[in-house]
């Protein structure tokens, strides 16, 4: 490993002198060693170097997954530059608005997004197919490497929040570099370790994968087709040792061994993050995957990464996000109260050397997540802490369960239900896929319960109402089901796009989207 | 019958794909279209081959191409 890195760039090259030869990335087509990607990192900061790029600025990557990708975040590290990874999920619009808040000077894009883009002259454009030129127009020249501080911003990742615009989260080399230690540690990942990358990089989540190989001196191999056919066949060819997903592949992916049962025995770990695995999904993963350590985490991009649940209590507490990583700081705040204890809940607080920097040119913002914190005040003084927005519960032994978003919660008759629960108990009737449980205004409860479901063949509306009415509280029971015809939109990440699903559902009218309201659950 | 011209006359509603594709354009090999396109593209195959597709049937080999996805689906409605 590399203990002695402190920016992303050592992080990567730091894997040289001792390991040149080595895959460090599998890509569909062919495998590229530590010395191949550094050859083709210092081409393309060659390129950035000469075209003036300089340290600090911003360089927007937005390339397919692979080498070339991975090559254009190092290679803006090596001259200095801050990369700014956006999805390849996102439209050119979105593209336009990055670049232009964050103020990018240089663009390594895809060729059909640098015709698409109507961008300022003075900004340096390198699209893929013109890398091979590369090498030609700048014979001799090695790129300098610009050195920087730990605490200089390495990255920053756009977040699509709920509402507003995209804000950019900036992160220290010494946050990314923290959180690939601290992840490394707690997973136990060593150099012989071959991590399958599905997730998008632009997800910090996805660009954790990265960092702890480079850190460990393994190896990545990519995954750009998101088929579950697909990742696993990937997984059993290359002996993966370590999977990453999101819920909504996590379904899916179980759905598919349950039918196709595959051998993985070289798959040591999987890890989930990006919301709750229904309950449902949960208890079949040991039987599908025997001998493969299950990992549940928690992370907000603002924090980079923030609690996990060991494998070991994973039979015991299914569902719990455990407590907080190694190098991290968690507590419970009961706002104007104190801590929360056990049996009780409040928002999560993050402090420690993952806390990132806060959101590019939005001080107010900044402000408003990051902030001291009174109820921790005899603790750490006025030492700022990342407010998650996220209610979890403690338990007797201090591990954590997220409860829902502060906002998302739903208030009816005096109850706060979680949305995360309802959705639970709904995937447990096995007639649905895609499930959001929201709260709707309602003149008499304050709010009331709905729910949208894409329902799987051969399912009616009634027969899931009736499960309701049978599984869950009265209180919980939903006041209308909204069927959505189609698999429900996601985001980049591959969560279900909520805000959109909620809205949809609030603005069409009954009759159109089929909602037709049930009468209040009376018992 | 779901023919491949069918397929690809949707395309772009089902993933907002743009680009010019033909019976053997690779749909996601190549990354044109992402894991949410491969979702709606399956769900609109169920609905006018009137079949249901099992999740170990969405490989390469049945779903990379508007020909090879107008083949499987005439096969498994036979």
């Amino acid at each position: 490993m590399n203990p002695l890195a402190t920016t992303l760039f050592e992080l990567f090259a730091d894997n040289l002198p001792a390991r040149a030869d080595k895959p460090f990335l599998i890509d569909p087509d062919r495998s590229w060693t530590y010395a191949q990607v550094a050859g083709e990192v210092d081409r393309v900061a060659a390129f950035l170097a000469l075209r003036g790029v300089a340290p600090g600025d911003r360089v927007v990557v937005q390339l397919r997954k692979g080498m070339r990708e991975v090559a254009a975040m190092l290679a803006a590290a090596q001259v200095g530059a801050v990369f700014v990874n956006v999805s390849t999920a996102w439209t050119v619009d979105q593209l336009a608005y990055v670049i232009d808040d964050s103020g990018a000077r240089a663009l390594l894009i895809e060729p059909a997004a640098a015709r698409a883009l109507d961008a300022p002259d003075d900004i340096v454009i390198l699209a893929s197919d013109q890398w091979d030129g590369l090498a030609d127009s700048l014979t001799g020249r090695a790129a300098p490497i610009v050195p920087r501080l730990d605490t200089d911003l390495a990255a920053i990742i756009y977040t699509s929040g709920s509402t507003g615009k995209p804000k950019g989260v900036m992160l220290s080399h010494r946050n990314i570099l923290a959180g690939a230690r601290s992840v490394a540690r707690y997973l136990g990942l060593a150099e012989d370790d071959r991590l399958l990358s599905l997730l998008p990089y632009s997800f910090d989540y996805g660009l954790n994968q990265l960092t702890t190989m480079m850190l460990m001196g393994g190896t990545i191999v990519h995954q750009p087709v998101a088929m579950p056919t697909e990742i696993v066949r990937v997984m059993r060819d290359y002996g993966v040792t370590g999977l990453a997903a999101v819920p909504p592949l996590w379904i899916q992916l179980i759905r598919l061994l349950e039918q196709a049962p595959v051998s993985l025995p070289a798959l040591r770990r999987i890890t989930n993050s990006g919301g709750r695995i229904p309950t449902s999904i949960l208890e079949k993963i040991p039987d599908l995957l025997p001998g493969t350590r299950i990992f549940l985490m928690y992370g907000l991009t603002e924090a980079f990464r923030s609690t996990y649940l060991p494998p070991d209590k994973y039979a015991a507490k299914m569902g719990s996000i455990g407590q907080a990583i190694p190098g991290a700081e968690i507590h419970v705040i009961k706002h104007g109260v104190g801590i929360a204890g056990p049996g009780e809940q409040g928002e999560l607080v993050h402090r420690g050397p993952l806390v990132s920097l806060g959101y590019w040119n939005r001080p107010e913002a900044t402000a408003e997540k990051i902030r001291p914190c009174p109820e921790l005040s005899h603790l750490i003084g006025d030492e700022p802490v990342v407010y998650s927005g996220d209610i979890v519960r403690v338990d007797a032994d201090g591990d954590l369960w997220f409860v829902g978003r502060n906002d998302a919660l739903i208030k009816s008759s005096g109850f706060r239900i979680s949305p995360e629960d309802v959705e639970d108990l709904v995937h447990r009737s096995g007639m649905a896929t895609d499930v959001v449980a929201f709260g709707a205004a309602d003149e008499l409860l304050g709010q009331s319960v709905h729910v949208a479901a894409t329902l799987l063949p051969g399912a009616t509306r009634d027969a899931l109402m009736a499960h309701c009415r049978q599984a869950m509280p009265a209180y919980m029971v939903p006041r209308a089901i909204h069927i959505w015809p189609e698999p429900m939109p996601r985001t980049a990440s591959g969560k279900l796009a909520r805000p959109d699903i909620v809205q949809a559902c609030l603005h069409v009218p009954d009759t159109v989207r089929a909602c037709a309201a049930q009468p209040p659950a009376s018992t | 019958m779901l023919t491949s011209a069918l397929i690809l006359q949707n395309l772009h509603t089902l993933s907002g794909f743009d680009g010019e594709a033909g019976d053997d354009t690779p749909l996601f090999s190549s990354g044109a279209l992402d894991s949410i396109a491969m979702i709606n593209l399956i769900a609109f195959v169920e609905e006018q081959a009137d079949i249901e597709i099992r999740a170990d049937e969405v490989t390469l080999e049945n779903f990379d191409t508007a020909a090879r996805i107008s083949r499987f689906a005439i096969e498994r409605a036979a």
